[in-house]
């Protein structure tokens, strides 16, 4: 038998007091593949990443993960199906440091019942994580308000590894970078994709998007007017359904 | 949300040595300074008066400061995560009065009197955090319309105050604890147990740990998540407890449950801001909130036994709040 699609959407909308931010659009992602999600500002990219990540429920249609219809009320909901989400504004908390926000709603403990945290425990596995993820920063110790732009959205990846989801949803990942910084991050999601992990990759930048995946979609106005592996396409041709959707 | 203003915008163009910058960098950096003006503050009424310094003046004014200590405990938790409760005063006198009332007029035991007070103080923590979280309501229209509320009710079911003469009661007000040549007060205790007991958890629990992510980030507390909703219930009902809590060793203290005293919130909200909590949420120690109800305590003491016109200690003690709260925001320019 053939395996589900890692997730599926079937006619999934969503109003905003009468305003329609996703139109219906049906998609299909498969394990291990890297899909590009790219359209105008407003087209409903981030409408539907929070739908996939449970931060906002649909108005209509329906959503299948591993073939199986779910119904996403928190974030929570979305985790349990190891669906991980890296926000453009990377959620993290500034008071806290890098360990602790690698381990938000991860924690380890040492007493279970008190949920007394092993934080010994936490800062040697966050060590290995980064290690192991190339990513380097001062100290696993050092508060996120002191990072850079890099350095936090490294802390994020980490965040995502530690989870170990199977889906990685990246919002804008590379905008807030810097050169070298988008190098590792596209490096980091060739990573992810070796390590057989589905991503899906909201970006405006063409360049990223044609590098690191396998099939591009196009939203615009809330409607899917394109979808199409990267090989058999090229940047004109999805900037031409960015900016005129479907002929 | 750290509203770290930019450093050209200070006006301040010292420049600090790096030692001191690092101190004032600490997420605890107001408990040094809080040390340092409470110790002077010591030396100057001991150098001025031959009472102050003295183990029962030190008691009196650890009595004196455990009431507004033990709700400030948990209203420290609570405005750490970003909340506030300006109920808390209510509650004190509701718990208070509740807890003296059925003592006096049913003969049940004092386990069901306090259970009974601090269920009604739990309650009405939990409605305060049903309103803020659920509805959205501001905290604090939500809270100063719960104070409203509370008191009222107080008012009509007992306009007088109830006198307490269970001794068991009176004990936990003003009851000593004899270690070795020291008498300890009881509500020195329990503030000091309470205190640790928040420290503790603040410092080394998963509990503490989502207050203060919360009281930075609340939507990537949710995006991660957590169940900020219930946490904020949480600390609400945890709030209207210690004020509840504080409210039944504040009528043992007295003798008397009472149905109304004016602005007991403020002391409290006022002590625990001085501690170094901000009221944006996110930062803040335990340890910061004892020292800021040990300096009011100390500063009133000294100066009544200094005699100092009880108004004039109001301004001292408004003073001292604002050079607080006004340093902190100097610091955040560094």
């Amino acid at each position: 038998m053939e395996t589900p699609p890692v997730v599926e959407t079937k006619r999934l909308s969503r109003y905003f007091k009468g305003v329609v931010a996703l139109n219906e659009v049906s998609v299909s992602i498969s394990s291990g593949e890297v899909v590009g999600l790219v359209g105008d500002n407003g087209a409903g990219k981030s409408t539907l990443v929070k739908i996939l990540s449970g931060d906002l429920e649909p108005s209509a249609g329906h959503m299948l993960i591993d073939g199986e219809e779910v119904h996403f009320r928190h974030p929570r909901d979305a985790k349990k199906r190891q669906i991980e989400t890296i926000y453009q504004d990377l959620a993290l908390c500034e008071n806290l440091d890098i360990m602790e926000n690698v381990f938000l709603g991860h924690e380890s403990y040492r007493n279970p019942l008190l949920r007394l945290l092993d934080r010994r425990s936490m800062y040697r596995e966050t060590s290995q994580l980064l290690d192991e993820l190339a990513i380097r920063v001062p100290s696993t110790r050092e508060l996120v308000m002191n990072l850079s732009g890099g350095q936090r959205q490294a802390t994020a990846l980490a965040r995502v590894a530690k989870a170990g989801a199977r889906l990685i949803i990246l919002d804008e990942p590379t905008a807030a970078l810097g050169v070298n910084e988008t190098r590792n991050l596209l490096d980091l999601v060739m990573r992810f994709k070796a390590q057989g992990k589905t991503i899906i990759i909201i970006s405006h930048e063409m360049r990223d998007v044609f590098e690191v995946t396998d099939r591009i979609i196009v939203l615009k106005r809330g409607k899917l007017v394109a979808d199409k592996l990267t090989s058999e396409t090229d940047p004109d041709e999805i900037v031409r359904y960015i900016i005129r959707g479907r002929d | 949300m750290t509203a770290q203003s930019p450093a050209d915008a200070s006006g301040l163009a010292v420049r600090l040595p790096d030692p001191v910058v690092a101190l004032l960098r600490r997420r605890d950096s107001n408990v040094f300074f809080l040390l340092f003006v409470l110790v002077a503050a010591i030396v100057y009424f001991t150098v001025q008066s031959p009472y102050f310094f003295d183990d029962r003046n030190a008691f009196n004014i650890g009595r004196a400061v455990s009431i507004t200590g033990i709700a400030a405990a948990f209203a420290t938790l609570l405005m750490i995560s970003g909340g506030l409760d300006l109920s808390i005063g209510a509650i004190m006198n509701a718990s208070g009065l509740a807890a003296a009332v059925i003592m006096a007029e049913s003969d049940t035991s004092i386990v069901f009197a306090f259970a009974v007070a601090l269920g009604i103080s739990a309650f009405i923590g939990f409605s305060n955090g049903i309103i803020v979280t659920k509805i959205g309501v501001n905290p604090i229209i939500a809270t100063i319309g719960m104070q409203f509320v509370v008191r009222g009710i107080t008012l009509a079911t007992r306009s007088g105050s109830a006198l307490v003469r269970d001794r068991a009661f009176l004990e936990i007000g003003q009851g000593e604890l004899v270690i070795g040549a020291l008498e300890i007060p009881v509500p020195v205790i329990l503030m000091l147990t309470t205190m640790l007991l928040c420290y503790l958890a603040l410092r080394f629990t998963q509990f503490g740990k989502y207050i203060y992510a919360i009281g930075d980030n609340a939507s990537a507390c949710r995006r991660a998540g957590i169940n900020v909703t219930g946490m904020r219930i949480a600390l609400y009902t945890l709030s209207g407890l210690g004020a509840g809590f504080a409210g039944i060793v504040l009528a043992g203290l007295t003798g008397a449950g009472i149905p109304y005293a004016a602005g007991s919130e403020l002391s409290v909200i006022s002590a625990v801001i001085l501690g170094g909590v901000s009221l944006s949420g996110g930062v803040g120690v335990i340890q910061g909130t004892l020292l800021g109800v040990l300096l009011v305590g100390v500063l009133k003491n000294g100066m009544t036994l200094l005699n100092i016109n009880a108004n004039w200690q109001m301004v001292v003690e408004g003073s001292v709040l604002m050079i607080a709260v006004s340093l902190d925001q100097l610091k955040q320019r560094i």
